[in-house]
């Protein structure tokens, strides 16, 4: 205990001192890991956030159910229920049936209503009404009085209701009266959808939508005997095109994607505190370096090597530390800014999620603090080794020797140019669960190759350019760029710094530039169609509602004047993994567009595919399933066995899981479904004259719509607009990273050149002493600070363009299971590195003041 | 989960013919028992879904080829929820969900060698084959879930299947229904409202099987049948109520049923049916019969202390019996969904009429020692 509060003492004294006294460079350091520590944080937060209210939503929905009756497509047949209800090995079977509705005339007042029998469903899901509305007549009137709801706290309070009031609910066209008969306590099901949910009678809410006859699903609670032939049993008993689910398997879909988003997200935001890390170094080092009289001194005296070397440790986890506190207030800023945008954008891309507010997990907050703690203790090792060696006889030398000797710069080279020829083979092995460690792993070994090879890189300009330089910036260029050569590993992990970002920098570009593109090709090919038909609750309701037929009929007699796309979609699961079922007309499609092939011969497939010979998937389906060519599909959709060989493998990019073409006509010939989830309208220009006008076709197709609650129209640019916009906003959340890494790098390029700049005051101003002009002096700062900016540029851009391959062809396949065109966005790229390396090299300018700020004869001047 | 407790507290209730299910509607906005009954059967052992509840209640004692005895029960509840007066947003187009009538099930095994006691409950909807009643022809059907009871114009058939045990049973009236009360009126408290049209088949020759732990067993035996139907609530001084039948060996048969006041008295309202060996019924007021308790016992679960042991005495007719529990514990527990705490079980009974031995079997209800029942909700 005493040597712990000596060594400790001792540190205030030295370390804590030191930083004290340099305490707007500590800051900067300070703010660097704190800004990276807050980024890390914030992400998962704001993405656990969206994961919880998912799985929360999913898991109280699903309640205790073992499994679930479902149809893949459409909604169960209510009558099924008595025979569950008798099977000797269901304990009780419950109906459920669930939308979202839009309360009163507020379209943004949308919530979760869920019909249930209160009865059978009370021992599959918990819900309880509050105390002070505790009435058995309440309860009952659910069941006894039609139209009648029970509401959480949450939405009664957004909605402005009370209890005993009347509220008016819309549903696809159809509107209603309810009551409200009391208020659902914050247990159960009322967590569902982070609150905004209501419950009411499977009667009320099949008289209000309409749906009689049908549920969503019967979830069944099994008896502890049931065997694995009684659910045989059961599932041999249901009727064509009715399957028995795991209710775990739409939960685990959604849970793998939102997961593969998280890691994502985490590991670009951990690029940031991986670039403070360099930051932490840089200071260390300097501490270290610029130090080594004192610290031969303090050996002198009689502290170990260990004591220095605890010395640097502590200083470099005091940095992380105080960096962690310091990103609390930042990520608590942050957080709330990020919440919306992720949910919105998990929402867009995977699944339904409905945040509006942060769970503080102990264990995230904990994994931020070590994670940053142990990279600042992990960026302070190498000084501390390096004042480990210091000699206590320095201490009778007149002068520090600040300078380090040279270091062996080959060796290094070589490995880094080992891990950058080994990060071709890595990409090969293949991702676990929907995560690409092998992708990560490359990337780890491609950012820290680069690091190891920038040392020999600046060498190398250090050499050969300073012949160069001296016609183009005069002696100030010579003498900067032969100190490159000489500076030492400090430079380099600061180009390291810049590398990591510059690369990332430049591997986004690229990646967001082909998902752009790509994504805009597909759009104008595959989603062509001049007007869009479909029920407003189509894809809530996973495509369970179709089009009414009177809209068909209607469609039908407009054939003149323009050609169908109808579409019948299915949502299919294999194991945990969900997909996308669509019948369309081929023969129609390949007239208006086309797919974008990854595999097959693309007229040759079409045919086959009119014929109803074959399916083709989409590339992510593919490899979410690893799908290939030549293999046989298998499922069971609205009743039918299918059994098709895999004709083709296409790029699409619906972001809710793959998809699976098929002919809509052998669809309907196969299932005898006829009924359309949706269509795509084209006008037609190919009659003869007089033709009708766009405008009469659309002001028809309007009239259709209007008079029939529930169907959307939407005009087919409007949809490409809106998708690419959707596209956007998604990436809105990595250029916020991007740049927060740049600006950690940017802080980096500052810290070390200031740091350079005070370990050569003396010889600085040795060179001032001897006749040099203050303006010389800073040209040859400016002149390193050109050769640093510009080997992290050089480098950084070569790592840049490998890692967006990774990006393109290994972490998003891995991730997501789709790829991209590969294509340069070389007007972005040469309009933003010039424009970077202006900033790096403005971060350099107050290094360039630091120089003088002592009188040179004072610095001069014997000790 | 008080709600549900509450709900299913209500059949339990009603069970006793004393409490209502209720969704904090007057009794007066359902039909109510307010004089004779006037039962016609087969018309009367059907439905009457105007009245807010009804049972059809079915006990026994049953015994196999080797001797192995058992108690069982099997009662049908129905409950309507909700006056069509009252209904504020009647629906254009009813869903098939859509129905006011609840029904609720309870069954239960006495293994009597074995000294144990096996129960369970069912509810559901009437609606879409989940449960309900009807009437075909001369033949009445009710049914929840797979558990089922029909009435036959000579025969009845029972079906009930458990986790623990089962039980199918055909049983052969051997007497006609037997009318409580006022022709079937039978007044539960001080107002002519309250009280329930009520009859009994007091002697059904049952045969059929039992299934108990993995083992069938045939089985024949004696059983009885109420059917009661009402809209009063249990009056707001009654704790409870005590309820026998019994089966005896002379071919006579007793009812008796006591409802305790808070004061701990007996109601003047408390009464009870002798019904011959020719089936003619005698009632029995109040004041004509004695009953005391010689042995209570307390339940280790519930610590509800519950009379375990009477002396009953029915002055005009010369007789006195001693009825015991065939198991002292037959206490009904229903913590995972009616939570509500009663003793219902086999018993028998010893004793004299006019100084002839009678020996016979039977079934006792006690309810509201565990808690008042607090009526109406």
């Amino acid at each position: 205990m005493r040597s712990l509060t000596l060594f400790l003492r001792l540190w205030t004294w030295f370390s804590y001192r030191q930083l004290y006294a340099h305490r707007w460079r500590a800051l900067a350091v300070l703010l660097g890991i704190g800004l990276g520590a807050a980024v890390f944080t914030s992400v998962r937060l704001a993405v656990n956030a969206s994961l919880h209210s998912f799985t929360q939503s999913m898991d109280t929905i699903s309640g205790r159910a073992d499994w679930s009756v479902v149809k893949p497509g459409g909604r169960v047949p209510e009558t099924l229920i008595s025979d569950l209800l008798k099977n000797p090995s269901v304990k009780t079977a419950s109906p459920l049936l669930k939308t979202y509705v839009q309360a009163g005339e507020q379209a943004a007042r949308e919530f979760l209503l869920i019909g249930l029998d209160p009865i059978l469903d009370r021992a599959l899901r918990p819900w309880q009404m509050d105390a002070d509305a505790l009435s058995a007549s309440t309860w009952l009137d659910l069941i006894g009085q039609p139209g009648t709801l029970l509401l959480t706290h949450k939405l009664m309070a957004s909605l402005r209701l009370e209890s005993g009031g009347d509220i008016k609910l819309k549903y696809f066209g159809r509107s209603s009266k309810f009551r409200i008969l009391g208020v659902l306590n914050s247990q159960g099901l009322a967590l569902a959808d982070a609150g905004y949910v209501a419950i009411t009678d499977i009667a009320s809410m099949q008289e209000f939508t309409g749906l009689h006859g049908v549920v969503d699903r019967i979830d069944i609670l099994l008896k502890s005997t049931a065997t694995v032939r009684d659910i045989e049993r059961i599932r041999a008993a249901l009727p064509a095109g009715v399957i028995l689910s795991r209710p775990s398997e739409a939960r685990e879909a959604g849970r793998m994607m939102i997961d593969a988003y998280r890691l994502n997200l985490s590991v670009l935001s951990f690029v940031s505190l991986f670039v403070g890390m360099f930051l932490v170094y840089s200071l260390v080092s300097l501490n270290a370096t610029s130090r080594r009289h004192e610290l031969a001194i303090l050996r002198s005296l009689g502290a170990s090597s260990k004591e220095l070397f605890w010395l640097f440790i502590t200083e470099g986890a005091f940095l992380g530390i105080v960096g962690w506190l310091l990103a609390i207030p930042i990520s608590s800023f942050m957080v709330h800014k990020l919440l919306h945008s992720v949910s919105a954008t998990i929402t867009h891309l995977f699944v339904r999620v409905n945040v509006d507010r942060l769970k503080l997990d102990p264990w995230e907050v904990l994994l931020s603090f070590c994670v940053t703690l142990l990279i600042s203790v992990l960026a302070a090792y190498q000084p501390a080794r390096e004042a480990v060696r210091v000699p206590p006889k320095e201490a009778f030398l007149m002068h520090d020797r600040s300078l380090p000797g040279h270091k062996p710069l080959i060796f290094p080279a070589f490995v880094g140019l080992f891990l950058i020829t080994i990060v071709l083979p890595l990409p090969k092995l293949a991702g676990v669960s929907h995560v690409p460690f092998s992708g990560y792993v490359a990337t780890f070994f491609l950012f820290a190759g680069f690091s190891l090879l920038s040392p020999w890189f600046l060498a190398f300009m250090g050499t050969f350019l300073p012949p160069l330089l001296r016609y183009v910036g005069g002696q100030p260029a010579y003498l900067g760029s032969r100190y490159m050569r000489d500076a030492g590993s400090r430079i380099a992990i600061s180009v390291g710094a810049l590398i990591t970002a510059m690369a990332l920098y430049v591997a986004l570009v690229i990646m967001v530039h082909s998902f752009r593109n790509t994504v805009e090709t597909w759009v104008n090919q595959s989603i062509r169609g001049d007007v869009f038909l479909q029920t407003q609750t189509g894809s809530v309701n996973e495509y369970r509602d179709p089009l009414p037929g009177k809209v068909v009929e209607q469609l039908e007699s407009m054939q003149d004047r323009i050609d169908l796309l109808p579409y019948r979609r299915v949502y299919l699961y294999e194991g945990n993994i969900r997909y996308l079922f669509e019948a369309i007309d081929f023969s129609i499609f390949s007239k208006y567009g086309r797919l974008l092939f990854l595999e097959g011969d693309s007229p040759a497939i079409m045919q086959q595919l009119a014929k109803g010979e074959g399916v083709i998937v989409s590339e992510v389906m593919a490899n979410q399933l690893n799908l290939k060519i030549g293999e046989y599909f298998h499922a069971k959709v609205g009743g039918a066995d299918f059994n098709m060989p895999i004709l083709g493998i296409y790029r699409d990019y619906r972001t809710q899981g793959g998809v699976l073409h098929y002919s809509l006509k052998h669809y309907q010939k196969l299932t005898g479904d006829l009924t359309w989830t949706g269509t795509r309208v084209f006008l037609r220009n190919d009659q003869p004259p007089p033709r009708p006008s766009r405008e009469a076709i659309m002001q028809q197709l309007y009239r259709i719509v209007r008079h029939t609650p529930g169907v959307v129209v939407t005009i087919g640019s409007d949809l490409r607009r809106e998708i690419l916009r959707i596209f956007d906003e998604t990436f809105a959340i990595t250029t916020v990273l991007l740049l927060i890494a740049l600006f950690v790098a940017a802080l980096g390029i500052t810290t070390t050149l200031t740091v350079l700049v005070l370990e050569r005051t003396r010889e600085l101003n040795t060179l001032l002493a001897i006749g040099a002009s203050f303006r010389q002096i800073r040209a040859m700062i400016f002149w390193e600070a050109v050769l640093m900016v510009t080997a992290g540029q050089i480098l950084g851009a070569g790592c840049g363009f490998i890692l967006s391959r990774l990006l393109i062809y290994v972490i998003n396949r891995q991730s997501f299971g789709w790829t991209f065109l590969y294509s340069v966005d070389w007007g972005s790229l040469s309009a933003s590195l010039p424009l970077i390396f202006t900033t790096a090299l403005l971060a350099a300018i107050p290094a360039s003041r630091m120089a003088f700020r002592q009188s040179p004869a004072s610095l001069l001047r014997e000790r | 989960m008080v709600w549900i407790t509450k709900l299913l507290l209500l059949p339990v209730m009603f069970f006793l013919g004393a409490a209502l299910p209720t969704s904090g509607y007057a009794e007066k906005q359902f039909k109510s028992v307010t004089g004779p009954c006037n039962l016609h059967f087969p018309r009367d052992h059907g439905p009457h879904q105007d009245f807010r509840t009804e049972w059809w209640y079915y006990t026994g004692h049953l015994e196999s080829e080797e001797g192995h005895g058992f108690g069982f029960q099997l009662t049908f509840f129905r409950s309507r929820v909700t006056p069509p007066a009252t209904v504020r947003y009647p629906p254009e187009s009813p869903s098939a969900w859509r129905t006011d009538q609840l029904y609720l099930a309870h069954a239960a095994l006495t293994d009597i060698p074995g000294q144990d006691f096996f129960h369970a409950e069912q509810m559901a909807r009437a609606a879409l084959g989940m449960a309900g009643a009807s009437q075909e022809g001369d033949s009445t059907s009710i049914f929840l879930k797979h558990w089922y009871a029909r009435i036959e114009p000579h025969i009845h058939k029972l079906g009930a299947e458990t986790d623990d045990f089962s039980v199918q049973l055909t049983l052969k009236p051997a007497k006609s229904p037997v009318p409580h009360g006022n022709s079937g009126y039978s007044l539960k408290g001080r107002k002519k409202e309250s009280a329930s049209c009520y009859y009994s088949m007091t002697r059904l020759q049952a045969t059929g099987s039992v299934f108990l732990q993995n083992e069938e067993y045939p089985v024949k035996g004696l059983a009885w049948m109420d059917h009661e139907f009402s809209s009063a609530p249990l009056e707001a001084d009654l704790v409870g109520w005590d309820w026998f039948s019994l089966q005896f060996n002379d071919n006579t048969e007793l009812m008796i049923y006591l409802l305790r006041q808070d004061d701990g008295e007996y109601s003047p309202a408390s009464s009870g049916t002798f019904v011959e060996p020719a089936g003619r019924v005698q009632h029995l007021s109040r004041e004509m019969i004695d009953v005391e308790i010689l042995e209570v016992w307390e339940s280790p679960r519930s610590a509800a202390i519950y009379p375990a042991r009477w002396r009953i005495r029915i002055k005009p007719l010369d007789l006195e019996l001693i009825v015991r529990p065939t198991l002292a514990d037959q206490e009904m527990l229903t913590p995972e969904s009616t939570r509500v705490t009663y003793w219902e079980g086999s018993v028998s009974a010893n004793g004299s009429i006019e100084g002839n031995a009678l020996h016979g079997a039977g079934y006792v209800e006690l309810t509201g020692y565990a808690k008042k029942f607090d009526a109406p909700m």
